[in-house]
């Protein structure tokens, strides 16, 4: 830039030529550099503000902009609850082999608070204690006007009728957040199967359910798989038959004076468990928490099906039967001496109540339920063998059932196998199974003599393993099964169930004490093992009642066929039909029905 | 005839003053006033007490005070600009040491019928002084180191003072207006493009820090600016305004839900409803039509600042004009950006409308000083 000259020498001497006074030229000058300097300041402060201009514009646009998108937005009221609304139904639904809900998702929401932002914390103490009976007013109180807190859950789950109730109190400081929780619409039906679950991680908008138990901790990942994408898992098990079980069985062990009770009814072609038992049992909606005190196994959580482990008795008598057949030691006629005395290893073998049955036939030491003639078929058979074939039969190992408890269902077997524990297992003492042991034992027995592998999932065909038994063994066998069911002087004579061929052996077991050895003279573990129908079994069913007495008569009845017997008896004419099977009748039967008609 | 001689034979005196005063700016202010105390008596729940009534006579009180200070000339208030600056220096020392002797954090010092929050005052002396200060400087002189230096310590003396209180909010304001004065004033354009360009750098070293073993900040700190940068990952603390005041806002829609009819702020979901929040009470109930309204106001008043600067050739009155503008500027944007969740949530009030008798006083004293720039501006 070119300044100005104050005192241009041209202009002064010019000036000075003329008489003029030359400071007047530097005073003009000097005004006209500070006019131009001042407009070149305000060139720039303009150009500054101009820039500052565009500034504000933009931050004018954007305010605007913003404020129209606001306005636009949904007036998304619950938003500071929704912002996790979307939860997906994260864990699949479980359901019977119909199709029907077993365990399904439910929304609920949970109740939680901000002590800081409660505008009278007194009051909302007050009204939750009047919706909430189990919250102490008090309690809340101090809390919620303790400074330092700023949240506290309140409720987990709540009702729609209760989250209203909250919703009337009108306290901003009390806020609902979504909560998915499991639901499982059968209320105790099933329970221990099912099992339970409960929140994992918990968060306002949002919380992990995770099985605690049963088949909802077994499956846990497989049901919180997103792969899955909800596909609910189909179990064995059906819905109606189980319900009507436990009905029964829950009759029954009440007729019985039994303290618990369990029943597995299980498919014999495919080891499918169609029904699963134990009593007394839970709400899986409500699940209690562990017993402190008292023996674990008689705590409703526990699974007597299968996680008991019980003598089962002479529901064994049957193995030892069937393996003598199969190794052709002996025919279902050959004659066995079963009068006393037996003595092995220096222990006499008794009978019940000291019956001698004197020589029988090996189908009848079935029938009758002799020890003595089981005995010695099983010193027959000898020890080692014995246990070949009862470990074929899964007898030895837990069941592999896909619910966690199963794993706790170890069979109790001898460390020494002695003789005598030949003679004992072989009528089912000094050994303990559970009922599902005995079932899936007993389905080798009616399916035409091969294993298979008890399931709660749904299985299609059978599902045939090994091979134990030959074909005509086990129709030998479910022959025995049967007369004991249908002869007058069989032991489960009230076993009988018109329309429905059932054959089955009892077992009566003394309970072990708990503290010391020996056994209670009046405490026992009946158990019925039956199979039906016999002409083409399709079912094995085992009921086992947990310390019954039957007292109709003029003194107390404890054997299988007093208790176990009638209660699988009613069992069977109950769910037969549910499953399917239709009744037939013996032709001398059915003459009498036409004849009545005629 | 001198600079002194020249502006007191031109300008006007006596009641011709009046007339001279910028009418308009005084419109508009009272218009943004009253919808202020429009919403202070809805927020009541349709009660003048206990803010809509105080509300007002500070309003008339404030409306006074700005056409007393307009009336004296402003070479009087460029000459004090220095003692104003002191004063207002002195009190934020004040408060710093006797208010933590007396009760904590305190910002404010008690006058009886208010409270005088020295930090308010020193957004307008600090205007005041700089405005002064790029008068008195030659212009030649501006972007001399030196001569920027001065400009900065006077910025950052209070700005520190108010950061130690701490309040964040009023010290990036201050230490914003302050640079924008110096923009304005023409200080050359490469200092700011240093301070702007360090600043980012700063900021991406410190995340760029975040997990390696030079880290700069506290992983807690990292959590805050998370919270800062999402409010929504955290909707019951710091996100907790935000969301409740854009659920208002949305509710309110174009039209809004009709005068007291609005729900989130009368039912008490929204906080701080009568002070920093109010905007959004606004626009629950007017819409956008409503906050837009607002916010045009705001621009008119703006724009009539820049015209008087504009008009005016004393370089004082046109820095001071300016800067009040932009001051005021400031404000309503960081408040209006924040209640609608575009800037993290600082304590700023809305301009006039926000309850609070500091800020409105003040800020009526600041255009009491741009009335008298316009009233005795060199004709």
């Amino acid at each position: 830039m070119t300044r100005i000259p104050l005192r241009p020498l041209a202009r002064i001497l010019d000036a000075r030529k003329k008489g003029e006074d030359p400071d007047a030229i530097e005073k003009e000058n000097r005004r006209l550099r500070h006019e131009e300097m001042r407009d070149r300041a305000r060139l720039r402060a303009e150009g500054r503000l101009l820039v500052l201009a565009m500034m504000f514009f933009c931050a004018y646009a954007v305010i605007g902009a913003r404020m129209g998108m606001l306005s636009a937005s949904e007036p998304e009221e619950p938003r500071a609850q929704a912002t996790g609304a979307s939860i997906m139904a994260s864990r699949a639904d479980i359901v019977d082999r119909h199709g029907r809900v077993l365990a399904t998702n439910m929304s609920t929401h949970s109740l939680y608070a901000h002590p800081q932002q409660m505008i009278e914390p007194g009051r909302a103490a007050e009204r939750l204690a009047e919706i909430f009976p189990d919250l102490d007013a008090a309690d809340m109180k101090r809390r919620f006007t303790d400074p330092r807190r700023k949240f506290l859950w309140i409720k987990k789950k709540l009702s729609p009728e209760q989250m209203q109730a909250v919703h009337d109190i009108g306290e901003p400081g009390l806020l609902f957040g979504p909560r998915e929780m499991r639901l499982y619409p059968n209320g105790p039906v099933l329970s221990h199967v099912l099992g339970g679950s409960s929140f994992g991680a918990e968060g306002v908008h949002s919380a992990e359910v995770i099985g605690t138990a049963g088949i909802e901790r077994f499956f846990d990942k497989d049901l919180r798989d997103p792969a899955r994408e909800g596909t609910p898992l189909a179990l064995s098990i059906d819905l109606t038959v189980q319900a009507a079980a436990e009905e029964v069985l829950y009759s029954g062990m009440k007729l019985m004076n039994a303290k618990g009770a369990a029943a597995v009814l299980m498919d014999v072609h495919t080891g499918e468990v169609i029904s699963i038992v134990s009593l007394p049992d839970f709400d899986p909606n409500d699940r209690p928490a562990a017993p402190t005190k008292g023996s674990p196994s008689d705590s409703p959580l526990f699974n007597r099906a299968v996680q008991g482990v019980y003598e089962l008795g002479s529901t064994f008598k049957i193995f030892a039967a069937s393996q003598a057949l199969q190794l052709g030691l002996m025919t279902p006629q050959t004659v066995i001496d079963t009068s006393p005395p037996f003595k092995v290893g220096g222990h006499r073998i008794g009978e019940f109540e000291n019956h001698n049955y004197g020589a029988i036939s090996v189908e009848e030491v079935i029938i009758k339920s002799s020890n003595r003639g089981t005995g010695k078929i099983a010193l027959a058979i000898g020890a080692e063998r014995q246990k070949d074939f009862l470990k074929s039969l899964g007898l030895f190992d837990p069941t592999p059932l896909e619910i966690t408890e199963a794993s706790g269902g170890r069979p109790l077997i001898p460390e020494r196998w002695t003789d005598l524990s030949t003679v004992t297992i072989s009528y089912g003492h000094g050994i303990s199974t559970t009922p599902l042991h005995l079932a899936t034992a007993y389905s080798a027995i009616a399916n035409g003599g091969h294993t298979v592998k008890p399931t709660l999932l749904k299985q299609s065909g059978s599902q045939y393993r090994d091979v134990v038994l030959s074909e005509q063994v086990t129709r030998d066998a479910l022959n025995m099964l049967r007369q004991v069911v249908s002869s007058d002087d069989g032991t489960a004579s009230f076993g009988e169930v018109p329309g429905y061929k059932v054959g089955g052996k009892t077992g009566t077991a003394d309970k072990p004490k708990e503290k010391g050895g020996g056994y209670y003279k009046d405490k026992v573990i009946a158990t019925f093992a039956a199979v039906f129908p016999t002409d083409d079994p399709k079912y094995a069913l085992v009921v086992t009642l947990d310390e019954p007495v039957e007292t109709s008569g003029t003194k107390p009845r404890r054997t299988a066929g007093w208790t176990a017997v009638p209660v699988a008896a009613e069992m069977i004419r109950r769910v037969a039909p549910l499953l399917g099977l239709r009744p037939v009748y013996d032709t001398g039967q059915l003459d009498v029905t036409m004849s009545a008609s005629d | 005839m001198t600079y002194l001689e020249y502006n007191v034979k031109t300008v006007p005196s006596g009641w011709r003053k009046v007339l001279a005063i910028n009418w308009p700016i005084v419109l508009l202010l009272s218009a943004v006033a009253c919808i202020g105390f429009l919403m202070l008596y809805s927020v009541a729940g349709g009660s003048w007490t206990p803010w809509a009534e105080p509300q007002m006579k500070r309003y008339v009180v404030g409306l006074a005070v700005m056409l007393v200070v307009g009336m004296v000339p402003i070479w009087f208030w460029r000459n004090m600009a220095v003692v104003f600056y002191a004063l207002s220096f002195f009190l934020l020392v004040l408060v710093e040491f006797f208010g933590a002797i007396g009760m904590g954090a305190q910002r404010w010092i008690e006058l009886g019928f208010m409270r005088l929050q020295p930090s308010e005052l020193m957004k307008i002396s600090l205007v005041v002084l700089l405005a002064a200060y790029y008068d008195w400087l030659p212009l030649s002189k501006t972007s001399r180191p030196l001569w920027v230096l001065i400009p900065i310590v006077i910025i950052l003396a209070p700005t520190g003072l108010v950061l130690s209180q701490p309040d964040l909010g009023t010290a990036l304001l201050l230490m914003i207006a302050g640079g924008l004065m110096m923009f304005l004033a023409g200080v050359h354009w490469l200092y700011f493009a240093t301070v702007i360009g360090a600043g980012v750098g700063a900021v991406w070293g410190v995340f760029q820090s975040r997990g390696t073993d030079w880290q700069l900040l506290k992983d807690y700190q990292f959590r805050r600016i998370d919270t800062f940068l999402d409010p929504s990952s955290d909707p019951l603390g710091a996100g907790y305004h935000i969301t409740q005041a854009k659920i208002a806002m949305g509710s309110g829609g174009w039209t809004g839900r009709g005068f007291m009819q609005g729900t989130q702020s009368r039912l008490n979901f929204l906080p701080e409803k009568h002070t920093d929040f109010i905007f959004n009470t606004l626009a629950e109930e007017f819409g956008f039509v409503g906050g837009f309204s607002l916010l045009v106001l705001y621009v008119l008043i703006l724009v009539f600042c820049i015209s008087a600067a504009l008009q005016n050739r004393d370089r004082f009155s046109s820095l001071l004009i300016l800067g009040i503008g932009l001051t005021f500027f400031l404000f309503y944007a960081v408040n209006m950006s924040m209640v609608m969740g575009l800037a993290p949530v600082v304590g700023v009030p809305l301009p006039l409308v926000s309850y609070g008798g500091s800020a409105m006083l003040v800020l009526m004293l600041a255009f009491g000083l741009v009335q008298s720039a316009h009233v005795h501006r060199p004709r």
